[in-house]
């Protein structure tokens, strides 16, 4: 006997219902310094972009099991800017973080924070947090500082989830990167019978999400979703740790965290959203239980 | 005193005793009275009459001198005898049980071993069994862990392990029930530990009018002396716990020293550490920790060196077989919504091939996730629904989930899980747990160890709190997180608060508090983070923190550091080390002489725990030698479940004893235990002469106690016993000392008066 889930379009409805009411939230809370939660605790007075680390008093009102948590991280000479005040690691922030933490209450029986969480790498706040989030690492450089502090975090037991990377050069930046900073463990594909895929949705199929224009334009022409050549085909891809367990998921050619940005949005196709939801959801059950 | 009484009055105190004063006079006793009153009349007629210069009160005096002078003279007339029974000599037999246990070797105060004591009496010219044979058919029997008869007792090699003198008592009384017999002499120091009740032995003794002569040997305090009194550790472990253990230290003469005492598993040292001695004949607890880190049947030795001079060197170490057991105890970890405790104590116990963590856990309402079953059966219908399939674990973890999830049924259960089937539960803290859970009068609040307050709903106020043990906490097994050469104190204060969200602040009655917290918002008011309790034939614990996984990853602890892993594997062992099975063993004692009898008992449940009395239950027993022989145990009738059967193990070594429960051809379990066979080292503790025991063993038969000096006495004393064939002996008294000294001191006296008086 399995389990009943829900159907993956009933889910994308979910996702997109809750982020109705939850826009303005998000909206409010982009560039803002505290962004406000839907509780009735005061807000949290904080700096964009810092993370979230609680006084005792702050414990009582502010502590949730889980906070979806975005790693700060350098560039090379490449990076432009992008987002509110970061480099491209702040690509989506807030919105996506917040808007997905929304859904994600609703789809699982999680106790998480409202609140974007975005951490320097080199903070050793970092360990507090055991899920990470970075994307948009074509032009990652890591300072050694930050190699430390990440590798001190993977291998006290964090995850590290990897997005919005398109094509061969920025695939080639991040296994550089990977090496510098797990040597000798290379990126392998994961098949579609890893837990990963299976541990609360049935992912059937790795799609490939695009970006907002792309997918708005997918939806409405029916023009391709990938972002030129050699990004064609999606890719999940995972290194695991010394128990054989995943540390570190990068999904390429794939941009998931659009996905959550503007999945309120009626003319981005509501399977991408519906993907994304899964897989991140699942993303976070798995890090939470492996 | 015994020699100035037998001076005056003839013979010795233990013939008054035993013998009756009779009056043998060839006059009737009228006639003697009315003699005795014509003499004090004339006595009284010719002193009271008025005559001389002498008053009434100097008359008195001198009356009173000479009528009881007067009186002695008629009382020796009478012909006092004291009437004994005496023994018909050579028509009575006299048991001798001879001490034969090692702690005979031991130095007496003359530095003599105290055997020299039985080559000196009982050998070919010994005074004693001169004396004894003169008069009685003596027997002499040997006697330590067994009691057998021995003809010589100069040949005797002191080697028992044990002084069962209940048992030898017993033997002597059964062997010469068919001959007159006028006592049993025992010989020993009294140093009794064979463990049975002496009254049981004494009572028939008594009935039969058998009295018994104890000899006692060696002295009464052993100076100086250190002694480890008692080792108080578990008998069976699962591999990897961390073992806290009381040994228990006495000494006399080195008040205020300090010793080493060391742990060894065989020839591999476990732990040393010093031992601050107390005062004289006061026992101080000394309390070490190991990890039971290698399977099997270990013997496990404390040892505290030798100091100079030290008497007997023998009760310096202890030794105890601890059964460390490779078993794979099964956990079953509900969890109520997705939380990183999951995964980090997965990560924690993860390669613990002794701890297997079955984690069932609800993503969202209705949808479960499965991780590490058996099988694709395995809690595919979600929680158990029947108690079969939940006795199948050790131990249960209950997270934030909330009592309404379950049904009464399996509320129940889990009451049953732990008092019935002996399971382990461990409720978590969390904001569907306890209160906030909905547990408060539902049957799972009856096992757990804490008071719940009242439900602070569904948004419950997060306090942090530094944690930290309480005296109980930093000896209990589940707390032991200090790796070797660690100060545990300084363990728990480097450790970063967690969080809780149940206030909890009490326990129950019965329960233990191990780990307390502190937080800043309220100073004085510790919360329980940490509770344990017995409850049935189970346990359960409370750990009403959500986060600990944080001991895993702030960054104030190291990546080294494994604070967090020895924390989920010393309490998930404390949650299911010793949970029993279907089928569980014990041995009435783990050591034992080669040739003791050692009882087996079996307890037998079926899968849902039931005692069941039709079973098929057959034990085999592996000698040391790998020689194997097969045992069938039987229904005790008066006792439910319970099976038991008696073997002899005939080899020195470790025995193990392999138990096989079945029933109507399905096989419902087994165990297995294991037994040390050999020479134990008991002789040497409490080696000291018991004299209060051989007192009491003497009074109580109506026989005497004796020490090797006065032995000489002991045969005359057994030959008026009375006890046996007996002829009745008269000796006469009028011919003692004292009343011959009384009679001069009367008349003396009565001269010295006048002399004084101016009368003569």
């Amino acid at each position: 006997m399995r389990f009943q889930r829900p159907r993956a379009a009933v889910l994308g409805l979910i996702g997109a219902g809750a982020l109705a009411g939850a826009a303005p939230l998000a909206r409010a809370g982009a560039g803002a310094d505290a962004p406000a939660a839907a509780s009735a605790a005061p807000p949290l007075a904080r700096r964009a972009g810092s993370p979230v680390v609680l006084t005792p008093q702050q414990v009582a009102r502010e502590y949730h099991e889980f906070y979806f948590t975005r790693g700060k991280y350098s560039e090379g000479g490449r990076g432009f800017r992008r987002g509110f005040g970061g480099g491209s690691w702040a690509t989506d922030w807030p919105k996506a973080d917040q808007q997905f933490m929304v859904v994600l209450k609703r789809l699982v029986g999680i106790d998480n924070s409202p609140l974007d969480n975005a951490v320097d790498l080199a903070d050793p706040e970092l360990r507090r947090f055991p899920f990470l989030y970075i994307l948009e690492v074509g032009e990652m450089y890591m300072t050694d500082a930050e190699l430390l502090g990440l590798r001190s975090y993977l291998a006290a037991g964090g995850f590290l989830v990897v997005d919005d990377f398109w094509g061969p050069y920025e695939l080639a930046n991040l296994e550089r990167e990977l090496g510098r900073l797990l040597p000798g463990k290379p990126l392998r594909e994961l098949p579609l019978d890893h837990p990963l895929f299976n541990n609360v949705y049935d992912v059937s199929n790795v799609i490939q999400v695009p970006n907002v224009r792309t997918g708005q334009s997918h939806g409405m022409y029916g023009t391709p979703t990938h972002e030129g050549r050699g990004s064609e085909v999606p890719h999940v891809f995972g290194i695991d740790d010394d128990r054989g367990e995943l540390m570190v998921v990068a999904n390429w050619n794939t941009d998931i965290g659009d996905a959550w940005e503007w999945a309120e949005n009626p003319y981005y196709p509501l399977k991408f959203s519906t993907y994304a939801f899964e897989i991140g959801v699942n993303m976070i059950v798995y890090a939470m239980s492996h | 005193m015994e020699s100035i009484f037998e001076f005056l009055f003839k013979y010795h105190p233990a013939l008054y005793r035993q013998g009756d004063i009779a009056l043998r006079g060839p006059w009737p006793i009228a006639t003697l009275l009315i003699a005795a009153v014509a003499v004090a009349a004339v006595v009284g007629f010719s002193y009271l009459r008025p005559r001389g210069r002498a008053g009434a009160l100097d008359r008195g005096v001198m009356a009173v001198l000479r009528t009881s002078a007067l009186c002695v003279i008629v009382l020796c007339l009478l012909q006092p005898t004291l009437v004994l029974r005496a023994v018909v000599p050579q028509r009575n037999f006299v048991g001798v049980l001879i001490d034969d246990s090692h702690s005979m070797t031991l130095p007496g105060e003359d530095g003599r071993p105290r055997s020299a004591f039985v080559a000196d009496q009982l050998g070919p010219d010994g005074a004693l069994l001169k004396a004894l044979s003169e008069r009685f058919a003596v027997r002499t029997f040997s006697f330590s862990s067994t009691t057998g008869r021995v003809s010589d007792p100069t040949a005797l090699g002191y080697a028992g392990t044990r002084t069962d003198l209940a048992s030898a008592l017993d033997r002597v009384r059964e062997d010469l029930s068919a001959v007159p017999l006028s006592g049993i002499i025992v010989i020993s120091d009294g140093a009794d530990n064979g463990g049975r009740v002496l009254a049981e032995s004494l009572v028939p003794l008594q009935a039969a009018s058998i009295p018994v002569f104890t000899v006692g040997l060696g002295e009464e305090t052993l100076t100086p002396d250190v002694q480890i009194d008692r080792v108080q550790a578990p008998q069976s472990v699962l591999l990897g716990s961390a073992v806290v253990v009381d040994v228990i230290v006495s000494q006399r003469g080195y008040e205020g020293e300090t010793v080493t005492l060391e742990v060894a598993d065989e020839t591999r040292i476990l732990t040393q550490q010093p031992v601050a001695l107390g005062e004289d004949g006061e026992p101080v607890v000394s309390r070490v920790r190991f990890t039971a880190d290698q399977s099997g049947p270990r013997r496990v030795t404390f040892t505290i060196a030798p100091s100079p001079g030290e008497r007997v060197a023998g009760n310096n170490r202890r030794e105890l077989l601890m059964d460390v057991r490779d078993d794979r105890k099964k956990v079953l970890y509900f969890e109520g919504e997705p939380r990183f405790e999951v995964k980090f104590m997965r990560r924690a116990v993860d390669g613990d091939d002794n701890l297997q963590l079955v984690v069932l856990q609800r993503t969202a309402p209705d949808k479960f996730l499965r991780l590490d079953v058996d099988g694709a059966e395995e809690l595919q219908s979600g929680f158990p629904k029947t108690r079969e399939e939940l006795f199948r674990y050790q131990g249960l973890i209950l997270g934030s989930v909330e009592a309404g999830f379950f049904t009464h049924d399996q509320l129940l259960m889990i009451q049953d899980f732990v008092s019935q089937r002996g399971g382990g539960l461990l409720v978590l803290g969390g904001r569907h747990a306890l209160a906030e859970g909905g547990y408060a009068g539902t049957p799972v609040a009856d096992v757990i160890p804490v008071v719940m307050g009242p439900s602070q709903g569904d948004n419950p106020r997060a306090v942090e709190v530094k944690v930290s043990p309480t005296p109980a906490g930093a000896l209990n097994p589940a707390t032991q997180i200090a790796s070797a050469g660690e100060t545990p104190s300084a363990v728990w204060e480097r450790l970063p608060a967690l969080t809780t969200l149940n206030p909890i602040y009490q326990v129950k009655p019965g329960a233990t508090t191990l780990l307390v917290g502190k937080s800043e918002g309220s100073p004085g008011e510790d919360r329980v983070v940490l509770a344990w309790q017995r409850f049935g034939r189970g346990r359960s614990f409370a750990l009403p923190v959500q986060d600990s996984w944080i001991w895993q990853m702030h960054a104030d602890v190291p990546l080294e550091d494994q604070s967090h892993e020895r924390f989920w594997g010393q309490l998930l062992r404390g949650l299911v080390d010793g949970v029993g099975e279907p089928v569980s063993v014990s041995l009435d004692h783990e050591r034992a002489d080669a040739g003791q009898p050692i009882k087996v008992s079996a307890r037998v449940r079926d899968s849902t725990y039931i005692e069941l009395n039709d079973a098929t239950v057959g034990a085999r027993l592996i000698a040391p030698s790998g020689a194997e022989r097969n045992l069938t145990l039987e229904w005790s009738v008066e006792d439910d479940g319970l099976y038991t059967a008696t073997f002899v193990p005939d080899e020195n070594g470790t025995w193990a004893v392999d138990v096989d429960a079945s029933r109507a051809g399905a096989a419902i379990g087994r165990d297995e235990v294991w037994a040390r066979v050999g020479a134990g080292d008991d002789e040497y503790f409490d080696a000291a002469r018991r004299q209060a025991l051989l007192e009491r063993i003497a009074e109580e038969t109506g026989g005497r106690s004796y020490r090797a000096a006065d032995v000489d006495r002991l045969p005359e004393d057994i030959q008026y016993a009375g006890a046996g064939v007996t002829i009745t002996e008269e000796r006469d008294l009028w011919d003692m000392p004292f009343l011959f000294l009384v009679l001069v001191g009367l008349i003396g006296s009565e001269w010295a008066f006048r002399r004084r008086r101016g009368l003569v």
